[in-house]
């Protein structure tokens, strides 16, 4: 292995040009990943012809280093905006955007800033040391298990409702039915399509988002004609002070976990970490109802991550040429195109090229807190001018942003349909993070929970008795009941203290 | 009677074709071709659009770059592939899932003029290394005595894949039973133990097969393939399943006739070069990628049509 990383090195330091590729990559990459629209994944896509001149080596090298800036970039225009750059920023919006709203942008993005860069290092020397038992151990992961991840990211939901568990678990519920749209995951019939065939695409999750987080906040802020009132003002980033950083030190180091373990399971990959560590963050923090609301634990645990799930999302990929996630797949066609055969002898046969782009991601995750700050300074600007001018600005960029995606029109119509919706769901004060979560998870559990009873024959006992999905949902279980538990105690607690002063 | 008019004036413009192509290219085409396709960027379409686009620049001075619009079945991208102008700018890289759309009433093949079929690829059955079943023989026999209970991963409900397992079942009379997954997810799931086997192309598969990890017990093809001389394929088994995904290249229906000669013209020569032979052999598909022309690959996706359309009968996937 210290052979390996000898290789390494002496190719990275014979061709200084790659650290000329790496500072690209990851500046490229934030750029992408800031941009609604522009996500990592065009970002990556976008380079691959490029790569055609450079060895397979200074190639990969440029793909990982633009994966690993543009999941951070996503979070600028998250906390800034209300409006996620890239899908696995999504999350990160819960609670950036209303700590900038506070009058605290740049605290926000200086947390997000340092809880990527955290999660990123964790997530590259996770790869590092133990990627072959780790994509091992993924493997043991089937529907069953994927199934229980969900569900206990989704029970999670009944914490969020800011005080009402009702509230949360019905906006989850919707969330849940809204994902049913479209064609069904197991048999490919017709589902709520009412002979559309436009909407056999379903809601997608990208303009659901967009529209209830984007675009219901600027309807939001029209209506409220307080153009001047909360301006975000602070748009300075600074990293946060040791005290503070300290005190999200379980956060960072749950989430970087939760998110290289999902990272390295095919087919979920960021965005899904970066929710369920959200879940787990309200799940374990003494005061689950301020998330929503601007707590710093809530912007550092989907963002370290989101970061960790990169290095996680690398594992299945050059343990077994298994990409897992969008982006690493995308990234599994670019190393085809050099004629490389991704699989499991990967890493013996290329061990130089594994171990330089090792090495350079753990030199991206640098670069991006260096760069990280310059972009957010600039993405900070825009916030000088007055909301009249950036919030149909903002309408624009959701438009273009989700036609961009997919070149699809009736996603434009989908999230148009969500801005209204979610505009509706905040007056009603439905909490949007439920809603979102019930979006995401929702899909995952119910392919899995599918998948996994056709393989056993509809045995639901041999469903759950298997030991990890027992595990998980027996927890799911204990959280729902906690939670329902913790609002009665609380409304007792009131009465008792009402009683005491009257 | 429409798709008897283009097939007639494609057997007619076949004829002339290799003569002509340089010649026209002066005035067309003058600027980029876009290809939109149903999958994934990065993926074996998306490749195969740019693999064939790089000779293609070289010969005709313009580029052919893929548009990706996924998902929904596919329609979306025929939606957008039918709402853009006919003028020779925009094709359609089509599959069996075209084919597959059109027998479930959801597309219209006649509304495309094939221009050229160029890849076909061959599908397998593999299983994972710790399985018990050494050949084809003894999968068969266990499906035999135990209907439906052997599990097969395959990407997309519905699909190509869910069409070709169809057939396999209808051909042996045993009962093996698909689930569907995305394409990472089949993979990790057959290694893990967690399905028994899937069903997926040489190319994609080659690096898990060549460490070992997986092993091919039969190949959906007429030959044996070279580089697995020891996998029989299913018809020397009596069974007739030769399905294989294909990629092919296809213009609206109402192409001009001289743009179609054109680009057959620039496709086939771009196929021809050794940059494109070179990647269509890392993926294995040489042994029966033969270029068909316009009139051919018309023939060919009217067979498919009636192949399909028997299989998703028989699996009650029609109305």
């Amino acid at each position: 292995m210290l052979e390996a990383y000898g290789s390494a090195i002496a190719y990275l330091f014979g061709n200084p040009s790659s650290f000329l590729l790496i500072i690209f990559s990851v500046v490229w990459g934030i750029a992408f990943g800031s941009v609604p629209g522009l996500t990592g994944i065009v970002g990556v896509a976008l380079l691959i012809p490029f790569t055609f001149v450079f060895d397979p080596t200074a190639g990969l090298l440029l793909l990982s280093g633009v994966y690993v800036g543009s999941t951070f970039g996503g979070s600028i225009s998250a906390i800034l905006f209300n409006t996620p750059g890239s899908p696995e920023a999504a999350c990160t919006a819960l609670d950036g955007y209303p700590m900038a709203k506070k009058g605290q942008a740049g605290k926000a993005l200086g947390i997000a800033l340092a809880s990527s860069a955290i999660g990123g290092i964790f997530g590259t020397i996770v790869l590092m040391l133990l990627a072959p038992p780790m994509a091992q151990f993924a493997l043991n992961f089937g529907p069953p298990e994927y199934f229980a991840l969900a569900v206990l990211g989704i029970t999670a939901i009944s914490a969020i409702g800011g005080g009402s568990v009702l509230k949360g678990l019905v906006a989850g519920l919707l969330g849940l039915g809204i994902a049913t749209v479209g064609l069904d995951p197991i048999t490919g019939t017709e589902r709520y399509t009412f002979g559309n065939l436009s909407l056999l695409t379903g809601i997608s999750f990208v303009p659901a988002i967009i529209g209830t987080f984007a675009l219901a906040e600027v309807l939001q802020r029209a209506g409220e004609r307080t153009s001047t009132a909360d301006v975000i003002t602070d748009v300075s980033t600074k990293l946060p002070s040791m005290k503070e950083f300290l005190a999200t030190r379980y956060t960072l180091l749950r989430s970087s976990s939760i998110g290289a373990f999902i990272g390295a399971l095919p087919g979920v990959g960021a965005t899904t970490a970066a929710f369920i560590s959200y879940s787990e963050a309200v799940r374990w923090s003494k005061r689950p109802q301020d998330f929503g609301t601007g707590v710093a634990e809530g912007i550092a645990a989907p963002e370290s991550a989101n970061n960790s799930a990169v290095g996680g999302s690398m594992i299945p990929l050059l343990a077994l040429g298994i990409p897992g996630s969008a982006t690493t797949a995308v990234m599994l066609g670019g190393l085809t195109i050099h004629g490389i055969i991704p699989g499991p002898l990967l890493m013996e046969t290329n061990t130089q090229l594994v171990y330089t782009v090792f090495i350079g991601m753990f030199i991206a995750n640098i670069l991006m807190l260096v760069f990280g700050i310059r972009a957010a300074r600039y993405f900070a600007l825009v916030l000088k001018a007055p909301y009249a001018l950036v919030g149909p600005a903002i309408v624009v960029l959701c438009m273009t942003g989700v036609y961009a995606l997919n070149s699809n029109i009736v996603d434009v119509g989908v999230m148009l349909a969500m801005g209204a919706f979610g505009f509706l769901l905040r007056k009603l004060k439905y909490p949007i993070a439920s809603f979102v979560i019930g979006l995401v998870l929702g899909p995952i559990a119910e392919r899995s929970l599918r998948q996994g009873l056709v393989i056993s024959d509809y045995d639901y006992w041999d469903f759950v008795s298997r030991p990890i999905t027992a595990v998980l949902l027996i927890a799911s279980l204990v959280s729902l009941i906690y939670g329902f538990y913790g609002q009665w105690k609380r409304h007792q607690d009131a009465q008792a203290a009402k009683m005491a002063a009257g | 009677m429409l798709s008897l008019k283009t097939a007639t004036m494609a057997a007619f413009m076949a004829g002339t074709t290799l003569a002509v192509p340089a010649a026209l290219a002066q005035d067309y085409p003058t600027r980029t071709i876009e290809v939109i396709h149903s999958y994934g960027p990065g993926g074996g379409t998306d490749r195969f659009i740019r693999a064939v686009g790089v000779p293609f620049e070289e010969i005709s001075g313009q580029s052919m770059v893929p548009i990706s619009i996924q998902g929904g079945g596919g329609m979306p991208a025929y939606a957008n592939f039918q709402q853009r102008r006919v003028d020779g700018y925009t094709l359609m890289a089509i599959s069996p899932d075209q084919i597959i759309a059109h027998v479930l009433g959801r597309i219209q093949m006649d509304s495309f003029q094939p221009l050229a079929r160029v890849q076909y690829d061959q599908g397998m059955i593999l299983v994972p290394e710790s399985s018990p079943f050494q050949t084809i023989q003894d999968f068969m026999a266990h499906a035999r005595e135990n209907p439906g209970d052997l599990t097969v991963g395959i990407t997309n409900a519905a699909g190509f894949d869910d069409t070709v397992m169809g057939l396999w079942n209808i051909e042996t009379g045993a009962e093996v039973t698909t689930v569907p997954f995305g394409s990472s997810e089949m993979v990790s799931n057959t290694l893990g133990g967690q399905v028994d086997a899937m069903h997926e192309e040489y190319g994609p598969a080659r690096g898990l097969i060549e460490s070992g990890d997986m092993r091919p017990l039969v190949v959906f093809s007429d030959e044996r393939l070279p580089v697995l001389p020891d996998v029989p394929t299913a018809v020397e088994l009596g069974y007739d399943v030769t399905l294989g995904r294909w990629r092919a290249f296809a213009m609206p229906a109402d192409a001009d006739p001289a743009h179609v000669e054109t680009l057959y013209g620039l496709v086939s020569e771009a196929v021809a070069t050794d940059a494109y032979q070179q990647i269509q052999e890392q993926a294995a598909l040489q042994y029966r990628s033969v270029l068909l022309g316009p009139d051919e690959f018309q023939a060919f996706i009217e067979s498919e049509i009636e192949v399909y359309t028997r299989v998703l009968d028989a699996l009650g996937l029609t109305d």
